[in-house]
């Protein structure tokens, strides 16, 4: 590491910081209207985000899905776009086309989220053996869900991409729960042993709130990758604060207890490093203003874009 | 054959709701597969409270796995079940096409009528808030293409009960409902309930009579032509308008009878035009009798794109009341400056501005 550690901890904290607050102005926005799409919010899984990212390189690619806003933002997606898209305005990063769940960023290698459960993880795997043909030392991450793990299209890329020896990382995003389903309901396999007898080696995170040991896992994983080790498999277990879809809490919706999230919220290191994060508000606000006055500022899309890159 | 519809007043998911009641309660053999099936939320009020009283058992909360869940569907159905399945979006049922199509629509027949496969489908389009492209397809076209499928969509509380009683006590075959979101805090009255224009649930339906233009439409557009059809009717415009609501077995007589009548046809379909039930109904009329036609058919839908998100676009993506109000007066009139004045909200829009989900 070139900075020192308290530095790196610092940036990874107010991106964390960045992410958070970017979220809560799209939750305090969402009553007057301005933000006319469902938002998947990641409010407590922001670490996930941030550390993976810390890893990658900007050549490095990145497919996710609707629950999108914090790799964009950790990726190095601009805040302005992200705001004019969430806003459905000219300016967004496409032009309004894509909302909150489509989120992209090709120039720092953010390829795309889909909205139909994992749908985008034979695209890592694809990616990765584009790579690998290029002979490029590109290394791709395919971040999904753990209720993505019950698509078929999961199964065919881990056996496609342990035979081929593709440079993906396949990262299974945990937080324990699809919708308002806990695992239980749906699973009738451990994620990690299904995982490991398509001969991946794999690695579990318990703790999806340690940005350091996100991040230093990642990295080791992607030399690895890049190294031509073959794909690898990382579990990151994690927290979603809010209701799966909208701007709510659903502590009362009985499917799961507030008490879940006390653990998390106490090692949410926005909670456990809060002097820190003190200090950062500030400037963290002023970057959030200017993002929506960008927004605000935009015009909505003209007629004629409805047309425009059908084909 | 024409009878009226059975329903009492009842918005469309209290019809839903009843629908999938009645299914379990009459038939012991039925079951209710779906994600989310027995949440809070319920499928948006449709399955709520339905665990409780004919089990866990029967209403089978299903993990993400629309191909095989569609699978073990067509198992249950071969084996003496009546197998209900239900997909929040009709787009994730896009992963389940191989079970649907070269599966459950083949079964009968590959077999030589050995089997039946007695399903239905629940589909539920999208509209409004930023859908976007993947939450919003009305794809009817792709299933009635298939021969050996049922496809309806039903337009009114009434549609609900009967044709989804119909399919569970006496339809052998598998059915594919294409629900509307944004009908389902609609309340339907009976008197307003369309009469059907055939023997079974199945059949087409008459919205209302009239003598200058026929408009055969789908799903939320009967609605919306029955509002342009009523803003018309003040203005000397008479509109019959056939809600086809069966679209992969059109009875083409009721759409000729009508055309002759009229001489003017408007197709208003909640999906793309090519190859479309635009396009269908077009073939119908121009393999029967293209000559009682005494203007060019005008068709609106989607515009010819994916949906995209932002809410100046999806304004203009969908036909609404104002456009096709003029659509029909200027096919009437047969003249763009058709010299009627045009409702001035833009849609049904009081209801989609104020949709703001539960997705
Ligand atoms: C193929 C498909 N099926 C169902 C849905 C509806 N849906 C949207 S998100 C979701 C839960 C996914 O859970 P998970 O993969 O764990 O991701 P999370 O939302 O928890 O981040 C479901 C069922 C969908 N979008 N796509
Ligand atoms: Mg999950």
């Amino acid at each position: 590491m070139l900075t020192a550690p308290n530095e790196r901890l610092k940036r990874l904290i107010r991106q964390t910081l960045l992410i958070r607050r970017i979220e809560e102005r799209v939750i305090e926005l969402y009553p007057s209207d301005k933000i006319q799409s469902p938002v998947h919010l990641s409010i407590g899984q922001e670490p996930v985000a941030v550390g993976l990212c810390e890893a990658m390189t900007p050549q490095d690619i990145l497919f996710t899905t609707y629950r999108g806003h914090a790799y964009y933002i950790a990726k190095g997606g601009t805040l302005p776009e992200l705001m004019a898209e969430l806003y459905g305005r000219s300016g967004g990063v496409s032009g309004g086309k894509a909302g909150s769940m489509h989120l992209a960023a090709p120039e720092v290698g953010m390829m795309g989220s889909s909205a139909v459960v994992a749908s985008t993880i034979p695209h890592g795997v694809g990616a990765a053996l584009a790579a690998k043909l290029r002979g490029e030392k590109q290394a791709v991450i395919t971040v999904f869900g753990d209720g993505a793990t019950e698509e078929g299209v999961y199964h065919e890329s881990l056996n496609f991409a342990v035979l081929h020896k593709v440079p993906v990382l396949f990262v299974c995003e945990n937080n324990a729960l699809a919708v308002h389903t806990s695992l239980a309901e749906r699973q009738a396999f451990d994620t990690e042993s299904h995982a490991k007898a398509y001969g991946i080696n794999t690695t579990v995170i318990e703790d999806g709130n340690d940005l350091i040991k996100i991040g230093d896992v990642t990295a080791k994983l992607l030399a690895s990758l890049r190294a031509g080790g073959g794909p690898e498999w990382l579990m990151i277990k994690t927290y979603r604060y809010k209701e799966h879809v909208g701007p709510g809490d659903d502590f009362d919706a009985g499917y799961r207890k507030r008490a879940d999230m006390e653990p998390w919220w106490k090692s949410d290191p926005l909670n456990r490093y809060a002097d820190i994060v003190k200090g950062m508000e500030a400037e963290v606000k002023a970057e959030i203003d200017r993002a929506v006055a960008f927004a605000e500022a935009s015009a909505p899309p003209a007629p004629e874009q409805l047309l425009t890159d059908v084909e | 054959m024409t009878h009226q519809s059975t329903a009492t007043s009842l918005s469309y998911r209290e019809a839903l709701h009843k629908a999938m009641h009645d299914a379990m309660a009459g038939n012991p053999n039925a079951l209710l597969f779906g994600q989310g099936i027995n949440d809070h939320k319920g499928i948006f009020g449709t399955t709520t409270g339905l665990a409780d009283k004919f089990g866990k058992h029967r209403l089978i909360e299903v993990p993400l796995a629309e191909e095989g869940v569609t699978g073990n569907c067509i198992g249950a159905a071969l084996n003496g079940a009546y197998p209900i399945n239900v997909h929040i979006r009709s787009d994730f049922v896009l992963l389940a096409m191989n079970q649907i199509i070269n599966l459950a629509a083949k079964y009968k027949y590959m077999f030589g009528g050995l089997f039946d496969v007695p399903m239905l489908v629940r589909l539920v389009i999208g509209r409004s808030w930023g859908q976007g492209a993947q939450h919003s397809q009305s794809l009817q076209s792709l299933f009635a293409h298939i021969p050996g499928l049922t496809v309806i969509m039903p337009a009114s509380s009434g549609s609900i009960v009967d044709s989804y009683a119909h399919a569970v006590r006496k339809h052998r075959g598998p059915v594919i409902s294409l629900e509307h979101r944004l009908m389902y805090d609609l309340k339907f009255e009976p008197e307003h309930e369309p009469v059907v224009l055939g023997a079974t649930p199945f059949s087409q339906r008459k919205v209302s009579h009239g003598s200058d233009v026929t408009i055969v439409s789908t799903s939320i557009m009967s609605l919306e032509a029955r509002r342009a059809g009523e803003w018309l009717a003040s203005r000397g415009i008479s509109c019959d308008i056939i809600d086809l609501h069966c679209v992969s077995h059109i009875d083409a007589d009721v759409i000729m009878k009508s055309v002759a009548r009229t001489g003017k046809l408007l197709v208003a379909d909640t999906s793309w035009q090519p190859y479309g039930v635009s396009a269908e109904v077009c073939r119908i009329v121009a393999m029967r009798d293209p000559g009682v036609l005494k203007a060019p058919v005008v068709c609106m839908g989607m515009a010819a794109a994916p949906c995209p998100t932002a809410k100046a676009l999806e304004d203009i993506y969908y036909p609404n009341l104002t456009t096709l109000t003029d659509a029909i007066a200027t096919l009437v009139r047969g003249k763009k400056d058709n010299g009627i004045e045009l409702p001035h909200e833009r849609s049904m829009a009081d209801v989609y501005k104020k949709f703001k989900g539960p997705f």
